[in-house]
């Protein structure tokens, strides 16, 4: 004990010191303990969100689900442009066993060059597109090299199921989905939808563990154009506006059918044509839309317009007389000829011979003023509007030379597009108001909401109705014998029109080459107009003519149209109209049977009783159908779709056979699920 | 007085919580950070679990029998315990003995159960440590009594670890080497002078071989290599980083889907960090202050200098360790292969360290009863400090 008792006194200096350095461990350790929770704040406080960005990174797999792109279909509902789902290939090269082999097997299978696929997946980090859009053979070939770190994604492609039909109007999207052209780029934002996200969650050996569907994040399918073009008139324009060409050895045309009542138009045929499915291939000449983004100098065809002018200004009368020179008239330094010579002339034999004299005369009696004020009303100088890319407004300057008022009257020194002249004389047609032409009836998106509507627009009334039914009974004397367009006269229905002969400018020598734009305009029938229907053949090498070149074509376009429009025949002819009532346009259609127009066109087109009559349509049976092909059958029979549910139409309100207005809104019950 | 010692020792409560809570959240985060690893290479999502928890259950037991046996009879084993250290260290020299891991013999592989003799070397240095510093006293201070047999002992010790190669604990037997030998009383111009010497060699050896420069230093920069020397870092930063301040939720951690190599043993602090967040870590790290805070006033409390020196070196031992690790785990050093003490898989370090916390609780409970004595005595300012209770023996 007291052996012990010393040693502790012994001890206890170092002891002391012991106690002090066991403390000063103990410091260490929670000043380390401190270091390293700071660190953990900084980690997990301060580089929270970028680190988990990176975990992210590498654990999601986020797939954007390209949104199926919207339809656009003309105004009874057949479809023009299409999206269908295609197999596209990618890979992620981290993944694949060994890009060399890989890279060549895969060029094996896809017929690519192996060289430049190796290269791109050296160059990609964790995604690169094998083939976009690869056919189904293709994908089954890849699929059966089963190969780690490559994947497949539906991706929608763009179809246009009538091919060139309406080509230049529809326009063209490129291997991305993006609208490149036409109405697919004026309205892509419509159109394209909003695409969604998949999310899966993947391991470090990259198999997907599991898959989810983010709700908010499903794609939105991009919303429905419906055009107030008629298919099948544009398919008679264009096929008509082909010949007319091809005859006339010409390089180009262009042909608008208008319905001058509302602005509709219901044909815009461009030639050359364009297939959008194979843009490609197709020449540089081919992509422009002619009839809207060109403006040309449109010739005779605006006598019209100063005839009219002249007559609201009571600048002249009907029968005020005119002295057409014998054919060359002097304007200071310039000679006016015209192609035939003549005399003393009223304003209406003016227009039927299209004296270039005989308009300048009038033109110089409507004054500078006027005549500009006049073509400013007829909408020359403005956009028309109707939403395409690169739409032409046309240049009227103003006359400060006596030459260039009288050169103005006969419509040459001004620029116009087609779609402009169209429109104008839709004016006249219309009893002197102007409609605005429009092109986009309707945009609907997925689910069912009006994005836009274009109702038929008054623009303003240019002349009254009596100058505008008087300068159109003129025009009605243009195709007969003595005019400058009998070839464009019809049997059975009156037809007002003017033909057009314009020098081109040749910007090289700046002056008129002896190049030619020939047109005709013509309305039809006369006495209440349905259709405006303008074609216009550029360069035209056989004959130069409006009267000889465009007439013809504009006759096969309105022949094919009146009948399929069920328009009663001005004349009726002995055998195919005696005491036909034809049904009046807005109002409800009486079934088929007893009229032998409708009855001959159904029979001749297959249209059925829904395509054709104005007013009612009966209701399709949609019952068990897809949302998708029920929506297409009842936009084709022209009633408006609601949906309410997903999958198969269960049921549907009206039943089918019912018989309802057109327009009226069809809801459709769905359940189920898809597949 | 004797009456005090007749009654059942009274163990730190506090660092009996804190060590059998380290152990359950151990159990827990083993099971979140293996069980799909485990399901998909041995069909059983349950494997790694089970045989933690046997381990678990076999710590208790060592645990109890080290509270109950006391540390003092500890002390008799010091040289057994390191030359026992010492065969198993040789053994796994020896091929076909030692068992590889990630391209390092760590194990001695019997039927049912493997050895890791590093776990046991640590445990068997610091009680040799503790003996020989409460033996040789005021000697420490010397150069021939005091440093070189130490560094003697260490250099054989940390020479077969190398061999293994095991750079963690190699570290850790040094570290633990210059605490107690600071602890001791060692010349700090020793301990100053011998690490400044050290330094050109260890210089030397890392900067001859580029590769094990950039495997070093790699740490600095894990992005620079991420799929590299890097990737462990990396992933680990990630999954750090995303827990946030609460965490992605027990069990809903992406990071253990493969991307985290040894995401159930050194890297479960990432796993920690990923799913329990902020909230998570500072919970744990609240968990290890307890145990160090008991473990030094244990240490400081302890009836006779081997009790002190030996709470020292376990606190030392599960301070170094959980601190090396979890700063690995955040790129603040090189990576060591040192586990989390008590939550890490692996049965050998759980079983020794929860021996190792028993004879830390065995400390705190004569602490207890010498402190209360040492209060009692403290106007007679020299009197029976240490030795109190062998004296009423």
């Amino acid at each position: 004990m007291r052996d012990l008792k010393h040693k502790a006194r012994k001890v206890d200096a170092p002891t002391r010191w012991l106690r002090v350095r066991v403390w000063l461990m103990g410091a260490v350790f929670f000043a380390g303990l401190l270091a390293v929770f700071t660190r953990a704040v900084a980690l997990q406080v301060h580089q929270n969100d970028r680190l988990r960005e990176m975990a992210r990174d590498q654990y999601i797999r986020e797939v954007e689900i390209a949104a199926r792109r919207g339809d656009i279909v003309d105004r009874v509902g057949a479809p023009l442009a299409q999206s269908v789902d295609v197999d596209s290939i990618w890979a992620d090269p981290t993944e694949l066993p060994d890009v060399k082999v890989s890279a060549k097997q895969l060029a094996k299978a896809l017929n690519l060059d192996p060289k430049e696929l190796r290269e791109r997946f050296e160059k990609a980090k964790r995604f690169v597109w094998v083939k976009r859009q690869a056919k189904p053979e293709e994908v089954a070939k890849v699929k059966a090299l089963a190969l780690n770190g490559i994947g497949f994604s539906k991706e929608p492609r763009r179809f246009y199921p009538q091919r060139e039909l309406a080509g230049h109007v529809v326009g063209i999207v490129g291997k991305e989905g993006k609208g490149l052209d036409g109405l697919e780029l004026a309205f892509e934002e419509e159109l394209s939808g909003q695409a969604g996200r998949r999310e899966g969650f993947r391991d470090a050996k990259g198999r997907k563990l599991v898959t989810q569907r983010l709700d908010d994040d499903a794609p939105r399918e991009g919303a429905t154009l419906t055009l107030t073009l008629d298919n099948r008139i544009q398919y008679m324009a264009e096929k008509a506006l082909a010949r007319a060409v091809a005859d006339a050895k010409a390089t180009a045309g262009m042909a608008v059918v208008l319905d001058p009542k509302s602005g509709e138009l219901l044909a815009l045929a461009n030639y050359p044509r364009l297939n959008p499915n194979t843009p490609n291939e197709a020449h540089a000449e081919a992509f422009r839309n002619r009839s809207v983004s060109d403006a040309f100098e449109p010739g005779s065809t605006f006598k019209a317009f100063v005839v009219a002018g002249a007559l609201e200004e009571k600048a002249i009368t009907e029968s005020t007389l005119f002295d057409c020179e014998k054919g060359a008239w002097r304007v200071g330094r310039h000679t006016i000829n015209d192609t035939h010579p003549q005399g003393i002339l009223t304003p209406g034999k003016i227009l039927q011979v299209s004296s270039n004299i005989g308009a300048a005369k009038i033109g110089q009696k409507l004054g500078r003023e006027k005549l500009v004020d006049y073509y400013a009303r007829f909408g020359f100088g403005d956009r028309p509007g109707l939403g395409l890319p690169g739409e032409a407004k046309g240049v009227v300057p103003f006359p400060k030379a006596d030459i260039s008022l009288a050169t103005e009257s006969f419509g040459q020194g001004l620029t116009a597009s087609a779609v402009q002249i169209a429109a104008a004389y839709g004016a006249l047609a219309n009893d002197g108001v102007l409609m605005r032409p429009y092109l986009v009836s309707k945009v609907v998106d997925s689910d069912g909401v009006v994005v836009l509507e274009n109702r038929p627009t008054e623009l303003r009334r240019v002349v009254s109705a009596r100058t505008a039914k008087s300068v159109v009974s003129m025009l009605e004397a243009v195709v007969e014998k003595e005019g400058t367009a009998p070839r464009a006269r019809m049997d059975q229905y009156r037809v007002a029109g003017k033909t057009g002969t314009a020098q081109k400018v040749d910007p090289l020598v700046r002056g008129y080459s002896d190049k030619r734009i020939a047109s005709f305009i013509g309305m039809v029938p006369a006495e209440n107009p349905r259709a405006v229907v303008l074609v216009v053949i550029d360069e035209p090498k056989t004959d130069v003519y409006g009267g000889l070149v465009a007439a013809p074509a504009f006759k096969e376009i309105a022949s094919a149209a009146m009948p399929y429009w069920g328009v009663v025949p001005s004349r009726p002819m002995a055998a195919a109209a005696s005491g036909v009532e034809s049904p009046k346009p807005l109002e409800p259609a009486k079934p088929s049977g007893p009229n032998p127009v409708l009855a001959a066109i159904a029979s001749l087109d297959g249209v059925t009783e829904n395509g054709i009559s104005e007013g009612a349509v009966r209701v399709p049976d949609l019952s068990g159908k897809s949302a998708r092909k029920a929506v297409t059958q009842l936009l084709a029979t022209t009633l408006e779709p609601h949906l309410l549910g997903t999958g198969r139409v269960k049921s549907q309100q009206p039943r089918a056979g019912a018989l309802v207005d057109k327009g009226t809104r069809v809801t459709l019950e769905l359940a189920g699920q898809l597949h | 007085m004797s009456s005090e010692a007749k009654k059942t020792p009274s163990y730190d409560p506090l660092l009996l919580g804190a060590v059998l809570a380290l152990v359950g959240l151990g159990l827990v985060m083993v099971y979140s950070a293996s069980a799909i690893m485990a399901q998909e290479k041995l069909n059983d999502s349950f494997y790694f679990l089970k045989r933690q928890a046997v381990a678990a259950c076999i710590g208790l037991f060592v645990m109890a029998m080290a509270m109950k046996v006391g540390y003092r009879r500890v002390a008799r084993y010091a040289y057994p315990l390191l030359i026992l250290a010492v065969i198993l260290l040789v053994m796994l020299l020896i091929p076909g003995v030692g068992s590889a891991a990630n391209g390092a013999k760590r194990w001695i592989k019997f039927p049912g159960i493997s050895i890791q003799p590093a776990e046991i070397a640590k445990m068997a240095w610091v009680i040799y440590l503790a003996y020989s510093m409460a033996k040789k006293r005021e000697k420490v201070q010397s150069f021939s009594v005091g440093f070189v047999p130490h560094l003697a002992v260490c250099g054989v010790l940390v020479g077969l670890c190398m061999l293994q190669p095991d750079f963690g604990t190699s570290v850790g037997l040094l570290f633990l080497m210059f605490v107690m030998l600071f602890a001791g009383g060692a010349k700090l111009s020793y301990l100053v002078g011998s690490v400044l010497l050290a330094l050109p060699f260890a210089y030397h050896a890392v900067a001859s071989s580029p590769y094990r420069m950039q495997r070093i230093f790699g740490y600095l920069d894990p992005w620079a290599n991420r799929k590299g020397s890097g990737y462990q870092v990396a992933e680990s930063l990630m999954s750090i980083g995303s827990g946030g301040f609460t965490g992605l939720g027990l069990g809903d951690g992406r990071q253990k889907l493969f991307f985290l190599p040894e995401a159930h043993t050194d890297f479960i602090f990432s796993i920690i960090g990923e799913e329990l967040g902020l909230l998570g870590v500072a919970a744990l790290m609240l968990l290890y202050g307890v145990v160090i805070w008991r473990g030094i006033r244990a240490s400081l409390g302890a009836s006779e200098p081997f009790g002190t020196y030996l709470g020292l070196g376990i606190t030392s031992l599960v301070a170094f360790q959980a601190l090396v690790n979890m700063a690995v785990a955040m790129g603040l050093v090189p990576t060591k292969g040192l586990t989390l003490p008590f939550i890490s898989y692996g049965g050998n370090s759980l079983i020794v360290l929860m021996g190792a916390a028993g004879l830390l609780l065995s400390i705190s409970a004569t602490a207890e009863g010498a402190k209360r004595r040492v209060r009692v005595a403290r106007p007679a300012r020299y009197e029976v400090p240490v030795g109190a209770s062998e004296a009423t023996a």
